[in-house]
């Protein structure tokens, strides 16, 4: 059955809060709107530099607010850099 | 990430964590879960930006406005991405024990292996780690060990003949990948053909797309090898062999630093 993924972001957002609604309710998430909510979240998904290619600079605060950049956080043979969507929920 | 920081460093690398929390958030995340490793406030999701990989399907509005795809990269110390480890589904994500063991080699402590011995072939079969979580991709190697005077074949190859492969058939895998190094041709002269072959000892190295969810608890994986040994002499039929490797599936922390 080909899944239909939303083009316009208010039709996602739709399927987003009623996801969160369920979830938050802590109510069955029917299978069907669990994959519609996979789909629009991930739908076009772009993953950045390629290998080969440099990352852009970066200068961001850490957990205890010291300033962190790719020189001071890199060991020997490099660093693992994970982008995840948040610590707060 | 925390739990394999420990063999991560042993091979030089470090590990930052990048989300478009507030600094106190991440603070609080921290000291409650106990998480030393650089955990990175993009308050604004500039540098989420920048990489190019700011989620544009979540609208203005909404409180997940601004995260990124989760992206996992590699990243030399002069900048350059190595690799990069990307499962587009935002409840799977890739162990940092599959990385280490695809850019190294090495399994965490405690890893399971198992050895299975046929003829003049010894296979060892192992996982990046002893314990995951339901929708992690985890990493696992095989490495064949030939007696001399004795190949296996790769790919490709004519229909007549089996080649080397690992293959798990585990409804708790939704996807799987192996990739062996090529193997080197060679010359049968008895059948006037050339094809492609392993000798001596070689190693191979895939990963597992776990489910999710899944029953946390111990359990097993379970899978099998098939290659068809021969000498210059003597070619044995083509065999499959089965195997199981222990895995535990480790409980969902879900975060709540605020509670």
């Amino acid at each position: 059955m080909p899944i239909h993924i939303p083009e316009d972001l208010a039709e996602k957002a739709a399927i987003m809060r009623e996801f969160g609604r369920l979830r938050a309710a802590g109510e069955h998430v029917p299978p069907e709107l669990h994959v519609r909510h996979i789909n629009a979240t991930n739908d076009r998904y772009t993953t950045g530099p390629e290998p080969g290619e440099r990352v852009p600079d970066f200068s961001l605060l850490d957990q205890e607010g010291v300033s962190r950049s790719l020189a001071n956080l890199a060991g020997p043979n490099g660093l693992l850099l994970v982008f995840y969507r948040s610590a707060d929920w | 990430m925390e739990q394999s920081r420990s063999i991560v460093e042993r091979e030089g690398v470090r590990i930052a964590a990048v989300s478009y929390d507030s600094q106190e958030t991440l603070q609080r995340f921290a000291e409650k879960y106990h998480i030393k490793i650089p955990l990175l406030s993009d308050r604004d999701s500039a540098v989420i930006r920048s990489f190019g990989i700011l989620n544009t399907n979540i609208a203005p509005g909404l409180r997940a406005h601004g995260v990124p795809h989760p992206v996992e990269y590699l990243i030399a110390p002069d900048g350059v991405v190595v690799r990069k480890y990307f499962v587009p589904n935002y409840q799977h994500r890739v162990a940092a024990s599959a990385v280490i063991l695809r850019e190294f080699g090495v399994a965490a402590d405690g890893a399971p292996t198992v050895t299975l011995r046929s003829g003049a072939l010894t296979i060892e079969i192992g996982l990046s780690a002893a314990k995951a979580f339901a929708g992690q991709q985890i990493g696992f190697f095989a490495k064949f060990t030939l007696q001399p005077g004795w190949h296996v074949y790769g790919s490709p190859l004519p229909q007549a003949y089996a080649a080397a492969s690992v293959a798990f058939e585990d409804p708790k895998i939704i996807r799987q990948s192996f990739e062996l190094p090529s193997a080197a041709p060679m010359r049968l002269a008895a059948l006037e053909e050339t094809i492609p072959a392993y000798t001596g000892s070689f190693r191979g190295s895939g990963s597992l797309l776990l489910k999710f969810p899944l029953e946390e608890g111990k359990t097993v994986l379970s899978g099998q090898v098939r290659y068809q040994q021969c000498s210059d002499t003597v070619c044995e039929a083509p065999e499959t062999l089965p195997f199981e490797l222990p895995l535990t599936l480790d409980p969902f922390v879900v975060a709540r630093p605020h509670k």
